[in-house]
């Protein structure tokens, strides 16, 4: 090798397993397509206040009327959960949770690293696997809601109905902070070429 | 007005705005000229309905499959929730004589019925503690007493291909339901209404009331119940605007 030209390190591109990168796209599009077909659903008699509260405007809204709202969080629902519900297998068949999602060793990191990059990394970690039991949350709230007399059992675990549209709701604020959070903490711990690697 | 209408009137910019920008915007962007707003309505409008047509069936399926005949565990008397019960109306409030009141039963039956309210009154009462969910998101724990649709039913003698209810209501209002949903032991035709005789506005004489469909399944003002083997052009007033005809909770 010619000594008068610098060596530099080639610095590997991240790269993303195809399926996890599958996850990602669809869960985005079904949570666009619930998100605005819920709020569509909610703006019927809204959770705060019914009939006189506040209403989302038309333009995050999906389906143009009560009856299609429903259309389309009635079918997205399966995208939505079967794409959940393959990930899960994934995820535990190829054994991801334990390296891909947050451990003790994060939550160490969190407390007492000196290290900067280790530190942002970790908390990136933490608050995307947090955000797994919310995904799991909508989906048991929504079907609590959906079947309230079949599933009585699950939609007595949420107390009364106010309560359980609540939570139902809650899960919208939740995902977009989460949305932009998640962004955020990506970019610190990985620059955009994390962020790309995800996509693409 | 009560149930949600479709919207129909938007403004082009509304319409820019939202098949832009929204959820809706996303699919739509690709396949909808931005230069014709009354294509995005007609567009979005049949997009919506086709995933409608595409989902429906296999809802409803599945819907059917878990309406089970067991009871639906009731609630106790002092959860009932007397002012979360709105009142919604399609058209107008029929006022009927009590007096002169009349259900018939008919149909695929070998042996049609007419009932008076006394006659209906003297029949086996039921009564539970249930909590009524609107398909606009709201819900209420209501108390209804009246007579088991089934009872009803097995009076009429239904023939053997009987596979569906269809319902007429005196202020014009229609609904079908299937059969299984009509046998369940909760499914009842009230006319009482949290201990009280059932109010007006609430449906009285009779009504439908059960905790296994929407609220707008529960017709009010019923008089005449028709057993049919095969489902009519018309499935009821909401369901011919776009609403799921199951409806099952």
């Amino acid at each position: 090798m010619d000594a008068s030209v610098p060596t530099r390190r080639k610095t590997k591109s991240p790269q993303q397993a195809f399926l996890a990168k599958t996850f990602h796209w669809v869960n985005i599009v079904a949570l666009v397509l619930m998100i605005s077909s819920g709020l569509q659903i909610y703006n019927a008699n809204p959770v705060f206040g019914g009939r006189g509260g506040w209403h989302f405007p038309d333009l995050v809204l999906l389906g143009g009327w009560l009856a299609g709202g429903r259309d389309w969080h009635f079918a997205i629902m399966w995208v939505y959960s079967l794409n959940l519900f393959w990930y899960g297998i994934y995820v535990f068949v190829t054994r991801r949770w334990q390296h891909r999602f947050a451990s003790s060793s994060d939550l160490k990191a969190v407390k007492a690293s000196q290290n900067i990059k280790r530190k942002n990394y970790a908390w990136h970690r933490l608050v995307y696997t947090a955000i797994v039991p919310i995904l799991l949350l909508a989906i048991a709230s929504g079907l609590a809601m959906y079947k309230p007399a079949q599933l009585h059992w699950l939609s007595g675990l949420f107390g009364n109905w106010q309560t359980l549209r609540t939570v139902h709701f809650i899960t919208v604020p939740i995902v977009v902070g989460f949305t932009f959070v998640h962004s955020v903490m990506a970019l610190r711990a990985g620059t955009i070429r994390l962020v790309k690697s995800m996509f693409f | 007005m009560s149930l949600i209408l479709p919207q129909r009137s938007l403004s082009r910019r509304q319409l820019l705005q939202w098949s832009g920008l929204s959820g809706a915007g996303l699919l739509l962007g690709g396949c909808q000229s931005r230069f014709l707003p009354d294509k995005i309505t007609q567009g979005s409008r049949f997009l919506t309905d086709k995933v409608g047509q595409i989902s429906e069936p296999l809802n409803q399926k599945i819907e059917a499959l878990m309406l089970s005949q067991q009871p639906v565990p009731e609630f106790a008397a002092s959860e009932i929730e007397p002012d979360k019960l709105l009142i919604n109306t399609f058209d107008t409030t029929p006022q009927i004589d009590p007096a002169q009141f009349r259900l018939t039963v008919n149909g695929e039956v070998n042996k049609p019925i007419q009932l008076s309210l006394t006659e209906l009154q003297n029949l086996p009462l039921t009564s539970m503690v249930i909590r009524h969910v609107c398909v606009e998101g709201w819900a209420a724990i209501i108390q209804w007493g009246g007579v088991r649709l089934r009872d009803l039913i097995q009076l009429a003698q239904p023939k053997p291909g009987v596979r569906y209810v269809f319902f007429q209501s005196a202020d014009g209002y229609y609904e079908s339901w299937d059969i299984a949903s009509c046998l369940h032991p909760q499914t009842l035709m009230a006319y009482q209404k949290n201990g009280q005789p059932l109010a007006i506005d609430n449906g009285a004489p009779l009504r439908l009331a059960a905790p296994i469909k929407l609220g707008y399944k529960q017709s009010k003002w019923v008089t005449g119940i028709t057993l049919l083997s095969a489902l009519p052009a018309q499935t009821g007033y909401w369901e011919d605007q776009g609403y799921e005809w199951f409806a099952g909770l």
